[in-house]
């Protein structure tokens, strides 16, 4: 009796736990865009001062609710040589945010080898891909006119998964909300291939 | 009343934060308690015990305990674990031979409920000798790449020179300013 309650209970109210992990170069406005995530989704979340976020050498952590799930974002590091500990946590990703510093021209190409790179990986196939052009904020920033066929060159290596190029701005928030809304919906479509974190474990 | 009073205190400054340094002995855990609190290099003997102080960051204030790293007390850091904001873990980057060691106690510390909130802050320590180990070695070293949920940031040190640790108090006094 108490095992059909409590199953009848988290069928109710438990939220399907998914992990997103944030990619891209350093400098690129990763920290930055969880922050924004995070106020967004959070009432009441007080948000760190953009200035002092510095470049991530590590892990930072952080949960939104929204819509029926539990995203919890993963933000790794994005200098050269913490590049190599990306793989560690793709066979647990339901996504990848990838962020993009749509101002850096000249580091474009290099943000796109590293991108070609990441999706190469067989734990990451199927798995939907949220490309965001940050830094729109800034004048003279690519638009997603012109980063989107920058990204989609290598179609063989996006397959069949979701992939969605959209313009952000981490720092005022716009764009955020969107982003989130999208990738919501394709997780929960691949969840047929890989099923929320809670679930598996039963 | 009380209440009020607390407004108050939140106005003028923020309750203590609550720090332990640990790390294996000898990574140099007294000398960068020392450097934080009187910005000097001390000499410093091993420590049997802990050393507590108050350290003052930018108008923060942190109660910072360095316990001694020797295999036969490190038995009793779980004793004060309760309450604890943050983790300051030194490991020496040089003494690749104990690493190994150094991540066993790191990972059965973090398995411990008491310290299930609080944010960890390693220091890749004596980045000034020869051979030391870069972050990236010391992220896998440490097998870091398991923590999945927990905020941490690596730091490459040099207690006695001085350089990294104003990074991580940066680092750790806005983490922790925004986790309240």
């Amino acid at each position: 009796m108490y095992h059909l309650l409590s199953g009848f209970y988290k069928y109710l109210f438990q939220l399907d736990e998914y992990y997103v992990l944030i990619l891209g170069l350093d400098n690129a406005g990763k920290s930055t865009y969880l922050e924004a995530a995070k106020t967004h989704f959070t009432k009441n979340y007080k948000a760190l001062n953009p200035n002092k976020i510095t470049s991530t050498v590590g892990l930072n952590i952080g949960v939104i609710e929204t819509d029926g799930c539990s995203l919890n974002f993963w933000d790794l590091g994005g200098q050269e040589e913490l590049q190599s500990l990306w793989d560690k946590y793709y066979a647990e990703s339901h996504a990848v945010i990838y962020v993009v510093d749509a101002f850096a021209r000249d580091r474009i190409e290099e943000s796109k080898a590293v991108f070609d790179k990441m999706i190469a990986s067989e734990l990451l196939k199927g798995i939907p891909l949220l490309v965001l052009a940050n830094k729109q904020d800034l004048q003279d920033s690519m638009g997603v006119r012109e980063v989107k066929p920058i990204f989609n060159q290598n179609a063989h290596l996006i397959g069949q998964r979701d992939c969605m190029v959209m313009p952000i701005s981490a720092l005022n928030g716009d764009g955020v909300d969107e982003g989130i809304k999208w990738l919501v919906q394709c997780i929960k479509r691949n969840s047929v291939v890989r099923p929320p974190r809670n679930q598996s474990d039963n | 009343m009380g209440g009020l009073l607390s407004y108050f205190r939140s106005l003028i400054g923020s309750r203590e934060m609550r720090i332990l340094i640990l790390g294996l002995d000898g990574a140099g855990k007294t000398t960068i308690l020392y450097r934080l609190q009187v910005g000097e290099v001390v000499t410093t003997i091993p420590t049997i015990g802990f050393n507590v102080e108050q350290v003052t960051y930018k108008n923060l204030k942190f109660q910072v305990w360095d316990l001694g790293g020797q295999t036969s007390i490190r038995p009793y850091w779980r004793c004060y674990y309760s309450n604890t904001d943050a983790i300051i873990y030194v490991v020496d980057s040089v003494d690749k031979d104990r690493i190994g060691i150094s991540k066993q106690e790191l990972v059965s510390m973090l398995e411990e409920e008491e310290l299930k909130g609080a944010i960890l802050a390693v220091l890749a320590n004596k980045q000034d000798m020869d051979g030391a180990m870069s972050v990236a070695e010391v992220h896998q070293a440490l097998g870091l790449d398991l923590l999945r949920n927990r905020t941490f940031q690596i730091f490459k040190t040099s207690a006695i020179k001085g350089e990294g640790l104003d990074q991580a108090m940066d680092w750790l006094s806005n983490a922790l300013q925004s986790r309240k």
